[in-house]
């Protein structure tokens, strides 16, 4: 077994060298998980509006099961939804299981109540004078919905950040429903997981710099959008 | 002219407890009330209703002869009506795009939006600060815009809740000033006060709330010798009677 240090050189020199197979890897990881944000964003967040400006019964319980399932753990959506597209399950007709497709709907699923929650949080504590300003006015409710996300905008890209850094690191839905298959549906998460059991460390740890970076950088950007939360006087 | 904008059997409850419980209020143009009640008494409430953000139990608005739910009329008072907050929010945005913002959600055309921010920046005696930040302005200066933010879109009805509070004299002189340039025989104001004997014009309309309930001021305890100046009050629009 070589040491860390070896299997660390050999990492990098995989890393700069453009090794096809690892930079496919990463491509899938990244496809995947930002085609997931994209498409959970947008109700997530009108979701999250709903539940802040609207009144109806059940909104409580609504939010706190959002609460709860943002620590729903991967590999338990992964076999929901494994046993949903399996061939004898209801949408087995839909032949998803083992795609991208099914990858992606696993991390929306994901995803999904970060971004509800994180977005209520952001929205939530914006400064009740800005929706009662925007009407007064004269702005429609949608206009006035739009005014409120670009004011309360960073707390939204934070949601956004934390939701994207939640999925693309995550590997028990993408094990369960997209099977790591070689240049179809191995992430990273499933890369590295299947390298350190062939003992093949140097890919593994590549792959682990790509997404110790990528937390890196996202948290950079998440100071920064915090820094420019500055609230309105 | 355009007619009085009515209120009729404003209520508003909290549970057991009255919020407001007005029989009528009259908002004629080119009048100013002044409104005053302690902290507590409603006026926030009472000028949130009739700008349309806050929904009473029940209201009638009349106009003419017409008399129409508080529901119903909601959309139009919105576009008639402005509210101003004692301490007015600012979008994060440049001043001028603080300005131009009503007049974009109105639909008024483009090219015409420039010419009236532009005037509007001169009314308020902001327009050397056309690109700051909004909310790097001080509070007096923020109060002049939100007011011109407001008068640029010439509203029916101008609510003005404790306009001045917390400002130094500067400031206060200045808002006053702005207020009183831009009242016109179109336009009637509200302006609150928790003070009876708060800042008011000499011979415009002063009403008091208290525990939900409108009455004359003076029966309530204020004291007319005691009203401070209107900086405009030489002018001719308080004392048009209305």
């Amino acid at each position: 077994m070589e040491s860390l240090s070896d299997a660390s050189r050999r990492a990098f020199e995989l890393l700069l060298s453009g090794n096809a197979e690892l930079w496919g890897i990463i491509g899938i990881s990244f496809s995947v998980s930002l085609r997931a944000i994209a498409i959970a964003t947008p109700p997530a967040l009108l979701l999250a509006f709903v539940l802040v400006y609207t009144r109806f019964p059940g909104r409580r319980l609504m939010l706190s099961v959002f609460n709860t399932l943002m620590a729903v753990p991967a590999v338990v959506v992964g076999l929901s939804l494994y046993l949903l597209l399996s061939r004898s399950g209801p949408l087995g007709d839909l032949r998803l299981l083992f795609t991208q497709t099914a990858m992606v709907i696993g991390q929306i699923v994901l995803s999904f109540p970060i971004l509800v929650a994180m977005g209520h949080s952001a929205m939530a504590a914006a400064d009740q004078r800005l929706w009662e300003t925007a009407l007064t006015l004269g702005a429609g409710r949608t206009r006035a919905m739009l005014t409120l996300l670009h004011e309360v905008r960073y707390g939204l890209l934070i949601a956004i950040l934390a939701g994207f850094g939640r999925i693309i690191a995550e590997i028990g839905t993408s094990m369960m429903v997209g099977g790591n298959i070689l240049h179809h549906t191995r992430n990273i998460p499933t890369a590295i997981a299947l390298e350190t059991s062939k003992g093949a460390f140097a890919q593994g740890i590549a792959l682990g710099m790509v997404l110790l970076l990528l937390a890196f950088a996202l948290n950079m950007l998440l100071s920064v959008f915090q820094q420019h939360e500055a609230p309105a006087t | 002219m355009s007619p009085s904008l009515s209120f009729f059997d404003i209520h508003k409850h909290h549970g057991e407890r009255t919020i407001l419980a007005v029989k009528v209020l009259h908002l004629r143009p080119g009048e100013i009330i002044h409104l005053s009640g302690r902290n507590g008494a409603g006026k926030t409430t009472l000028l949130k209703i009739i700008a349309g953000l806050q929904a009473p139990d029940r209201a009638l608005i009349g106009e003419g002869n017409a008399r129409i739910t508080w529901q119903r009329a909601v959309t139009r008072l919105r576009r008639q009506v402005v509210y101003l907050h004692q301490r007015p929010f600012m979008f994060d945005a440049s001043v001028a795009d603080n300005l131009g913002y009503g007049l974009r959600a109105t639909g008024v055309a483009r090219h015409a939006i420039g010419a009236r921010v532009r005037e509007a920046l001169d009314k308020a005696g902001l327009a050397c600060m056309a690109q700051r930040r909004a909310r790097t302005l001080s509070g007096g200066e923020q109060q002049r815009l939100a007011l011109a933010r407001a008068w640029v879109l010439r509203p029916r009805v101008l609510l003005l809740d404790e306009p001045t509070a917390n400002m130094d004299a500067q400031s206060r002189q200045q808002t006053w000033e702005l207020l009183g340039s831009i009242l016109n025989d179109e336009l009637s104001m509200v302006v609150t006060s928790h003070e009876a004997s708060g800042p008011g014009v000499r011979g415009c309309q002063r009403l008091h709330l208290d525990q939900g309930r409108l009455s004359p001021a003076v029966a309530t305890g204020a004291r007319p010798d005691n009203i401070i100046a209107w900086p405009m009050d030489t002018q001719p629009y308080c004392e048009t009677g209305h």
